[in-house]
């Protein structure tokens, strides 16, 4: 029996209090003293244990309260209340909403599956990632089977070009070169967020939980300390267009390299590989209007890996810049798919995968593993406050934290996602997520639901051009 | 990391919903307050305020709503009240009661921010530094 895939998940509590979502107001005055009072009997012992925590100079309860309202309904003169915090209000942006950011910080500190446990109150569908219902039909007997069910599930993945065909000599061997090619235990690779404080720290603790995790960090060049060197293994190296150079003594260490797109990364992959032939590349190019054409003539001139960037909020770059990324990735896997290159090329998406669903979400639409970026700092309790873009002090001190507790936290993270991707594919019935793929018949797409129920309702009748309405 | 803040500015969400707006007015009396948005003026209780003077900050400003148009019928009034409890607190210890103050603001009235700021500030100047300060080391 194979090794199972197994993440070391440990309990890391944060360093800064997480912004509670409720706060208490409780209004001492016309206290009736009880001699049991609701305070005595939280069953948190937020009231018990709340302090002051000097460095954001404010009550603690706030963090500690799980909103139960408990207290709220038991007081007999009605002397307690919740009320939204505003800090918590202030959270995050459109697309890094605040639940995001703080089912995040339990993730990465706890490293289990958020449950809310009080059902689902939010909107049917919604822009992106949200417009996607995948097919839950496959679930039985959960309570008994686990989070596997009878089989293991595999969330294996292959990094590199894969030969379409075999071609053997008459005694039986094989008369083509074989392409390398590296698997990773989890379809998500780390990548460097481009805001943040003191990024020799983070790209450490990422180094150190690609290690753990059995994947790679993708780290610029320049980034690559010597620090990092006795992890390069699990370092993919990014180099700008022009500063590759054939004699740099890391590529001899690392397995995979990633390269900018530019004009003659052909030639320069030539070049490389006839140094360096075991050695993986993968292109990134950014998900511009062109992104489709370039992927296609790129996996038909022999590339092993192409990575498609899209911004933070998931959507593409200048004339793309409308098309959020589930429908790049569609375009890119589909025209692939047209050319009979799909299977021979990696497709690896990346900018805006903030939840454990958009990674399946994302393979489903067709390509093989993602590369995150900004739930790496939000593991290391980050709050996307931009201060630091701003040119002002962290509010949680990111280069403060030390290594293995960052990179702890972050394996935590990557422990909880991958259970949920574990989830997902045991409900979709399938064993493994390289057949979740391009998948899309286990999914329903919102837009093309609406037109196909919406449209015909809306069809002008034969014979006339346009809809009249009845003037009774 | 920032030196401490000197003034520490408690402002009601209802009052002041945009706490830049209460930044900018403290910074136009030239003062670099740190403002925590609190959801009532009312939440704040009177350790708040002490722990934050034992913290250091030489003057610990609450700001609430006019006591008529409080979201929370009483919560005003309350935070008044616990203002001044908390001074009676700085009394008995010898401290200046007037490290503490408060003011009551309409939401959307700039002039209302900026005489709170011009208020502050002429505490500010009024008040010898805060003892429990930590001294720079020589």
């Amino acid at each position: 029996m194979p090794k199972k895939y197994h993440i070391p998940v440990r309990q890391v509590p944060p360093r800064f209090k997480a912004v509670g979502k409720g706060t208490v107001l409780d209004w001492g005055e016309g206290c009736l003293r009880c001699t049991r009072c609701v305070k005595e009997t939280c069953p948190y012992e937020a009231f018990r244990n709340r302090t002051f925590d000097d460095r954001s100079l404010t009550d603690t309860i706030d963090s500690l309260c799980k909103n139960c309202f408990r207290c709220v309904q038991g007081c007999p003169r009605e002397l307690i209340t919740k009320a939204m915090n505003p800090e918590y209000n202030l959270l995050g942006d459109s697309y890094w909403t605040k639940e995001i950011i703080t089912t995040t910080w339990y993730q990465a500190e706890t490293g289990r599956i958020p449950v809310s446990g009080a059902g689902y109150g939010g909107p049917f569908k919604g822009p992106g990632f949200d417009s996607i219902w995948t097919d839950m039909s496959e679930i039985v007997r959960p309570t008994r089977d686990g989070i596997h069910g009878r089989e293991y599930i595999s969330t294996t993945v292959d990094l590199g070009r894969k030969p379409l065909f075999l071609a053997f000599n008459a005694a039986g061997e094989l008369t083509m070169p074989v392409f390398p090619l590296v698997e990773i235990p989890l379809p998500v690779l780390l990548t460097e967020p481009d805001i943040g404080v003191n990024k020799s720290k983070v790209r450490l603790i990422m180094a150190q939980a690609a290690q753990i995790l059995e994947t790679f960090a993708i780290i610029p060049r320049e980034g690559l300390t010597s620090a990092l060197l006795p992890l390069a293994q699990h370092l993919m190296p990014q180099y700008s267009p022009g500063s590759l150079n054939l004699d740099d003594p890391v590529l001899g260490s690392v397995r995979i390299i990633e390269l900018w797109d530019h004009a003659n990364i052909t030639a320069d992959i030539d070049r490389l590989k006839g140094r360096w032939p075991n050695l993986l590349v993968s292109i990134a190019l950014p998900a511009t209007g062109q992104a489709t054409e370039r992927c296609e003539a790129l996996a038909g001139a022999g590339a092993e890996i192409l990575h498609l960037k899209a911004d933070n909020h998931a959507q593409g770059f200048a004339e793309a810049r409308d098309k959020h990324l589930k429908d790049l990735i569609r375009e890119v896997h589909l025209r692939l798919v047209k050319a009979v290159l799909r299977d021979a090329v990696t497709l690896v998406a990346s900018g805006g995968i903030a939840m454990a669903e958009h990674v399946a979400k994302a393979i489903l639409c067709g390509v093989d593993c993602v590369a995150v970026d900004l739930p790496i700092l939000l593991a290391l309790e980050c709050r996307l406050c931009s201060h630091c873009q701003e040119g002002d002090d962290c509010p949680v001190d990111l280069g403060g934290i030390h290594e293995r507790r960052g990179s702890q936290r972050l394996v935590n993270l990557m422990g909880a996602w991958n259970n949920q991707l574990l989830e997902v594919l045991g409900a979709m019935g399938l064993r493994e997520v390289r057949r979740l793929r391009g998948e899309v018949g286990r999914a329903m797409f919102a837009e093309d639901l609406e037109r196909e129920i919406f449209a015909p309702l809306f069809k002008a009748p034969p014979g006339s051009e346009t809809l009249e309405r009845d003037p009774n | 990391m920032k030196p401490k803040p000197e003034v520490v500015v408690l402002a009601c969400t209802q009052a002041v919903p945009q706490p830049s707006a209460l930044r900018q007015a403290l910074q136009e009396v030239g003062l670099s307050g740190h403002i925590i948005q609190e959801p009532c003026s009312s939440k704040v209780e009177a350790f708040h305020l002490l722990r934050i003077l034992a913290k250091g900050a030489d003057l610990v400003w609450v700001v609430g709503c006019p006591e008529q148009y409080c979201q929370l019928a009483e919560g005003s009034t309350r935070m008044g009240f616990r203002v001044a409890h908390a001074q009676s607190y700085l009394a008995e210890l010898g401290l200046e009661t007037a490290r503490l103050g408060f003011s009551r603001v309409a939401a959307g009235n700039p002039e209302g921010l900026a005489a709170v700021a011009a208020e502050i500030q002429q505490r500010r100047k009024d008040l010898p530094p805060n003892p429990a300060r930590p001294r720079p080391a020589a």
